[in-house]
C-alpha cells in the first residue's frame, strides 16, 4: 500500500512577484495626466503613444482602473472649464467660430486620449459599468461647455439670429452653422432638440405668422402663394445645408401651418384674385401652385374642391335657367360642352388629374343639367344639328370626339327616356328628309348609345335605319317591275314600320291625280309581296321636287313638302284660288294648311304665291294666286322642309305627358319583378330597389312609385301585410 | 215527449241530440221554443215574398227599437248578424245573430244594444267591424270602391265618436280634393290605422310621408299642414 499521493504534473503560470509600489499608481497617473495636458495644449507630438498606452494598461492591470478613470474625469473637466471661459470671452460673431474651433480641438484630443486609454475602455469600463471614454468626452463637453450658463443661451440666440438674418435676405456662413449644428447632433438628439430644434421651430412659427399676416394684407392670392412657395423651398434648402434631415418635415409643417393653413379660407375667397377668379381666367400656373401647396395641409384639397363645386353649380345653374341662352338649343349645348372642356383642362393641367376633382366636376354637371327639364330635348337638337350640317367636312376622328363629348353630357341626364323620345323624333325627320351628313356618324352614335344603355334603348332606332334600307330595295323592285312608269313622275316611298317610328296621327290629304294613281300602283305592288300588312300614307311627312315655269318664263325647281305640292298643283288648273277652295280640294288640316301657305306666300325669296290681301297671316277669306314675278338667284329653290325644331309649349307638354304615361308600365313592371323574387318587402326598400332598377332610364319619383303600388294592390297583385303596415306581400 | 219538429230551414244538428242528460229534452224544447220566438220575430219584419227582411222591414225594426235607421248601432247589428247584403237580413243571418246575442224578443234585443256596442269597441273586434262597414257598402257585384259621399258618412258613423277631430278634417278634405272620386278597401283600412297610430293631431308632426301610407293620406297631411300655416 502506497501512502504517496499521486501528484499531477502542473505547470503553473509564471508569477511575477511584484511588490506594488504604493507610489506606483501615483507616478503612473501623473505621467498620463501630464500627457492629457500636453494634448490639450497642442503639444502631443512630443509624446510616446506606446509608453502612454503601456502606462494606462498597467494601471488597469494592477487594479487602478478606478483611479485612472476618475483622474481622467477630473482632468478633462478642468480643461473644459478653461475652454469654456475662453469661448465666453469671445466677442460677437467670433463666439461661434471660437466654439467651433475649440470643439474641433476637443474632438482631436478626445480621440488621442481614447486611443491611449483603449485598454481601460475595453476592460475596466464595461466591468465597472462606466461611460466609455469617447462618450464621456462628449458628455463632459456638453455639461461644461454647452450647458454652461454663460454659453447655453448665447449659443442659441446666435444660431437663431443667423437663421433670421438668412431669412431676411442676408448671406451667412453656412459652413460654420453646419458644424455647430452637427456638434449639437453629435452630443445627442435630445441636445439637438432641446438646445436648438424646439426653440428654432417656435421662433420660426412666430416669424412666419408675422410674415404671412404682412403678406396677406398686401398681396393678392396668386402673389401670396408664390411667396409661400418660395419660403417653403427656402426652408427645405436650409435643412439640406445645415440642419438635421429629420427637421425637414417639422419645419415644413410650421411653414404650412402658418402660411397656408391659417389663411386658407381667406386666400380661397379673396376678392378678385381668389380661387373663383383663377378658375374663370384659366390661371393654370396659379391653380397648380395652390393645389400643390394646399395638398400639404389638412383639409386643403377638400376646401379647393368644395369652392370649385359650388362655383360650378352656380354658373351651371345660371346657364340652364337663363332664358336668353335657352333660345338657341344648339348654342346652349355648345356652352355646356365648352364649360366641360374648360374644367377638364383645368383639372388635367393644374390639379394633376385628381380623381376626386373629376368626380366633383361630374356631380356638379349632373346637378345643374337636370335642373332644366328641357336638357334632354336640347341635347338631341344639338346632335340633330351636327348630324344635319355641323359635321360637314369634319374628319372622322373629329366626329368621334364630338360624339363622345355628347355622350358625356348624355350620361349626366337623369331622364334618359325623354332624350330617347326626342332623339327618335329628330332622327325620323333626318332620315325621311335625307338630310343626314354622314351615315357613319349616325351609326356610330347609335352604337355608343347601345353601349351606354343596352340593346333595348336602340333597337327601335336601328329598326328605323333598316326600314330606310329596305325601302330602297323595295323602290328598286317596284320600278324594275313597272318599266312603263320610268317616264312619269318619280316616286320614292319609304315604308316605315309602325312601332319603330315615332307615332304620328296620319291624316291623308288629297293628292293630285298624277300622284294618287302612282301611289295606288305602289300600294298594290307592295301588298302583293307583303300580304297581311296595312299601309297608310303619311302625307304630313313627305317632300316633293317640282319644276315650275313663271310669268316671264323663268324656270325653277322647287323643293317643297307634300302638302305644299298638293296646293301648288292646284294652280295648274286655276290662276286664283280662295283659301276655302284650297282647303276643300286638298283636305289638309287647317293649322298645317295655314303654315304651308304662309311659307309660300309670305316669306321673301320663297314667295312663289301671292296673297290678297298682303297681310302676314293667312285669313279664311284670303285668296291666293301664282306669283308670276317670282325671282330667285338659284335654280333650285327650297321652300319647305320638315326641320327639327324646338318644341312649342303645347307640344312640349304633350311629349312630357306621353313620357309620363310610358313610365307607368315600366315602374309597375319593376315593382312586380322585384316583389316576385323577394315575396315580402317593406316600403322603403321597394322604393330604393325600383329607383335603382330604373336609374338608367329615368329618375323614378317616389310618389309615382307609391301610386303604382296602390294600383297593383287594387288589382290584387300585391297586398299589405296584416300585422305590419309597412310590408308588402306578392300575391302569386 | 219527442221534440217538436222544428220550423228551421237549415238545421245544423245539435250536438246534444244523442247524449243523455236529464234536462235534455227540456233544454232542447227550450231551444226550439226560443227558435220559434226568433222566427216569429223574424216574420214580423220579413217581406214574405222575398223570405227576408228588406229595407222597409229594417226601418220598422228600427222604429220599434227606438233607434234611427242611420244609427251606428244598426250597422253593429248587421255586423253581429254577419249580414251580407246591405239593407237585408236573411233568416239564417237573423237566427244566428240573435242567438249569438242571446236574445229572442224585441225588448231583449233593445236591452242588448249597449252590450253590443261594448263588444264592437273591444280592440279585437273593432278592426273587423270597421272593415265590415266598408264591405257592407259594396252593393254591386264586383264593386271594389265606395264613392266619396258615402265614405264621408261612413267615417262619421263609424269613427266619429272615437276620433272626432281626425274625422272632421278628413271628411272636409275628401270633399274638397279632386284626385280620388272613390275610396278602395286599402285606403279605407289605412284611415283607421292613421287614427289609431296616434299621429299627433292636428299638427301631424310624427307623420312620415316616405312611409307606406297611401297617397291619399300623404295628400291629406299636406293639405292640413298648408291650412295651418
Amino acid at each position: 500500500m502506497s501512502n504517496q499521493k499521486k501528484r499531477n504534473f502542473q505547470i503553473e503560470a509564471f508569477k511575477h512577484r511584484v511588490v506594488v509600489d504604493p507610489k506606483y499608481a501615483e507616478k503612473t497617473w501623473s505621467v498620463l495626466e501630464h500627457a492629457i495636458h500636453e494634448i490639450y495644449n497642442h503639444n502631443a507630438s512630443g509624446l510616446s503613444f506606446e509608453e502612454l498606452y503601456r502606462n494606462a494598461y498597467n494601471m488597469v492591470l494592477h487594479k487602478f482602473g478606478e483611479k485612472l478613470y476618475s483622474g481622467l474625469v477630473t482632468t478633462m473637466t478642468a480643461h473644459l472649464k478653461e475652454i469654456s471661459k475662453s469661448i465666453e470671452a469671445a466677442q460677437g460673431g467670433l463666439f461661434l467660430e471660437e466654439l467651433n474651433r475649440k470643439w474641433n480641438d476637443h474632438n482631436k484630443a478626445l480621440q488621442m486620449i481614447r486611443d491611449i486609454l483603449m485598454y481601460m475602455d475595453r476592460t475596466y469600463i464595461p466591468n465597472a459599468h462606466k461611460t466609455p471614454v469617447h462618450e464621456l468626452g462628449l458628455n463632459l463637453w456638453r455639461d461644461n461647455v454647452i450647458h454652461s450658463s454663460k454659453i447655453q443661451s448665447r449659443l442659441l440666440s446666435m444660431l437663431l439670429e443667423l437663421v433670421h438674418k438668412e431669412r431676411t435676405g442676408e448671406v451667412i456662413d453656412r459652413g460654420l452653422m453646419r458644424n455647430i449644428i452637427k456638434m449639437l447632433m453629435d452630443l445627442g438628439s435630445s441636445v439637438y432638440q432641446e438646445d436648438f430644434e424646439k426653440p428654432f421651430l417656435e421662433v420660426s412659427a412666430e416669424f412666419y405668422m408675422g410674415e404671412s399676416q404682412k403678406f396677406i394684407e398686401c398681396c393678392d392670392c396668386g402673389d401670396y402663394l408664390k411667396k409661400a412657395e418660395i419660403r417653403l423651398n427656402e426652408e427645405i434648402e436650409r435643412v439640406t445645408h445645415y440642419l438635421d434631415v429629420k427637421s425637414e418635415v417639422k419645419i415644413t409643417n410650421v411653414v404650412e401651418k402658418e402660411m397656408i393653413a391659417s389663411h386658407m379660407m381667406r386666400l380661397v375667397h379673396m376678392e378678385n384674385s381668389g380661387l373663383v377668379n383663377m378658375l374663370l381666367d384659366d390661371k393654370y400656373e396659379d391653380l397648380g401652385r395652390m393645389y400643390n401647396l394646399f395638398r400639404r395641409v389638412p383639409n386643403g384639397l377638400p376646401t379647393i374642391r368644395d369652392v370649385m363645386t359650388s362655383h360650378l353649380r352656380e354658373i351651371g345653374k345660371q346657364l340652364v335657367t337663363d332664358a336668353e341662352k335657352l333660345k338657341d338649343p344648339v348654342e346652349f349645348v355648345q356652352r355646356l360642352l365648352d364649360e366641360k372642356d374648360k374644367y377638364d383642362n383645368i383639372i388635367s393641367q393644374a390639379f394633376c388629374n385628381d380623381k376626386t376633382f373629376q368626380n366633383a366636376l361630374n356631380s356638379s354637371f349632373e346637378y345643374f343639367i337636370n335642373l332644366n327639364n328641357r336638357s334632354p330635348e336640347f341635347i338631341s337638337l344639338f346632335v340633330d344639328d351636327k348630324l344635319r350640317k355641323g359635321l360637314k367636312g369634319v374628319s372622322e376622328e373629329e366626329v368621334e370626339i364630338i360624339l363622345d363629348k355628347v355622350m358625356m353630357l348624355f350620361r349626366y341626364l337623369q331622364e334618359k327616356d325623354v332624350f330617347e323620345k326626342y332623339y327618335k323624333q329628330h332622327l325620323a325627320k333626318r332620315l325621311l328628309s335625307g338630310k343626314t351628313v354622314s351615315d357613319d356618324a349616325e351609326r356610330s352614335l347609335i352604337v355608343k348609345l347601345k353601349t351606354e344603355c343596352g340593346y333595348q334603348f336602340t333597337s327601335k332606332l336601328e329598326g328605323m335605319f333598316t326600314d330606310m334600307k329596305t325601302s330602297q330595295d323595295t323602290m328598286q323592285g317596284f320600278y324594275a317591275s313597272h318599266l312603263e312608269l320610268t317616264d312619269g313622275p318619280t316616286l320614292v316611298v319609304q315604308v316605315l314600320t309602325t312601332g319603330s317610328w315615332p307615332t304620328q296621327p296620319s291624316i291623308t290629304c288629297n293628292l293630285p291625280a298624277e300622284m294618287s294613281a302612282l301611289c295606288e300602283k305602289f300600294r298594290s305592288y307592295y301588298l302583293g309581296t307583303h300580304t297581311g300588312r296595312r299601309l297608310s300614307w303619311q302625307t304630313n311627312m313627305g317632300t316633293a321636287d317640282i319644276k315650275a315655269t313663271f310669268g316671264k318664263g323663268q324656270k325653277h325647281e322647287l323643293n317643297v313638302s307634300t302638302y305644299q305640292m298638293c296646293v301648288l298643283m292646284l294652280f295648274n288648273n286655276a290662276d286664283r284660288l280662295s283659301y276655302k277652295e284650297i282647303e276643300q280640294a286638298t283636305g289638309i288640316p287647317a293649322s298645317d294648311l295655314k303654315r304651308c301657305l304662309q311659307s309660300m306666300a309670305c316669306v321673301k325669296g320663297k314667295n312663289v304665291l301671292r296673297k290678297e290681301p298682303m297681310s302676314k297671316d293667312i285669313g279664311e277669306e284670303d285668296a291666293l294666286l301664282v306669283n308670276d314675278k317670282f325671282t330667285s338667284k338659284f335654280y333650285k329653290v327650297k321652300i319647305g322642309t320638315v326641320v327639327a325644331q324646338k318644341e312649342t309649349e303645347p307640344e312640349k307638354l304633350e311629349t312630357r305627358q306621353r313620357v309620363e304615361e310610358d313610365r307607368k308600365p315600366q315602374i309597375e313592371a319593376a315593382i312586380v319583378r322585384i316583389m316576385k323574387s323577394r315575396r315580402v318587402l317593406d316600403h322603403n326598400n321597394i322604393i330604393a330597389e325600383v329607383t335603382k332598377q330604373l336609374q338608367s332610364r329615368f329618375l323614378a319619383n317616389p310618389t309615382e312609385i307609391k301610386k303604382r303600388i296602390e294600383s297593383l294592390i287594387e288589382r290584387d297583385f300585391l297586398e299589405r301585410d296584416n300585422n305590419d303596415r309597412k310590408l308588402y306581400r306578392y300575391l302569386a | 215527449m219527442p221534440p217538436r219538429a222544428s220550423k228551421r230551414k237549415s238545421a245544423p244538428p245539435n250536438s246534444s241530440s244523442v247524449t243523455s242528460s236529464d234536462g235534455r229534452s227540456v233544454s232542447n224544447k227550450a231551444k226550439t221554443k226560443g227558435m220559434d220566438k226568433i222566427d216569429r220575430l223574424f216574420n214580423t219584419y220579413a217581406n214574405s215574398s222575398l223570405g227576408m227582411i228588406d229595407p222597409e222591414g229594417i226601418e220598422a225594426l228600427c222604429s220599434d227599437l227606438g233607434v234611427d235607421y242611420t244609427d251606428v248601432r244598426i250597422l253593429m247589428l248587421a255586423w253581429k248578424l254577419k249580414a251580407e247584403k246591405q239593407g237585408y237580413f236573411t233568416q239564417d243571418e237573423w237566427q244566428t245573430g240573435l242567438k249569438a246575442l242571446g236574445v229572442d224578443s224585441l225588448t231583449k234585443l233593445k236591452k242588448a244594444l249597449p252590450e253590443l256596442e261594448k263588444e264592437v269597441e273591444e280592440p279585437s273586434n273593432y278592426e273587423d267591424f270597421y272593415i265590415y262597414a266598408f264591405q257592407y257598402c259594396l252593393t254591386e257585384e264586383k264593386q271594389k270602391s265606395v264613392d266619396i259621399e258615402s265614405i264621408c258618412e261612413l267615417l262619421n258613423l263609424v269613427l266619429g265618436v272615437q276620433f272626432r277631430p281626425q274625422v272632421d278634417s278628413l271628411v272636409e278634405y275628401l270633399k274638397v280634393q279632386n284626385d280620388y272620386k272613390v275610396i278602395n278597401a286599402d285606403q279605407w283600412i289605412n284611415f283607421l290605422r292613421f287614427c289609431k297610430e296616434q299621429i299627433s293631431f292636428p299638427d301631424l308632426e310624427n307623420y312620415d310621408a316616405t312611409q307606406a301610407w297611401p297617397l291619399i293620406l300623404d295628400n291629406f297631411v299636406e293639405w292640413m299642414r298648408e291650412k295651418q300655416s
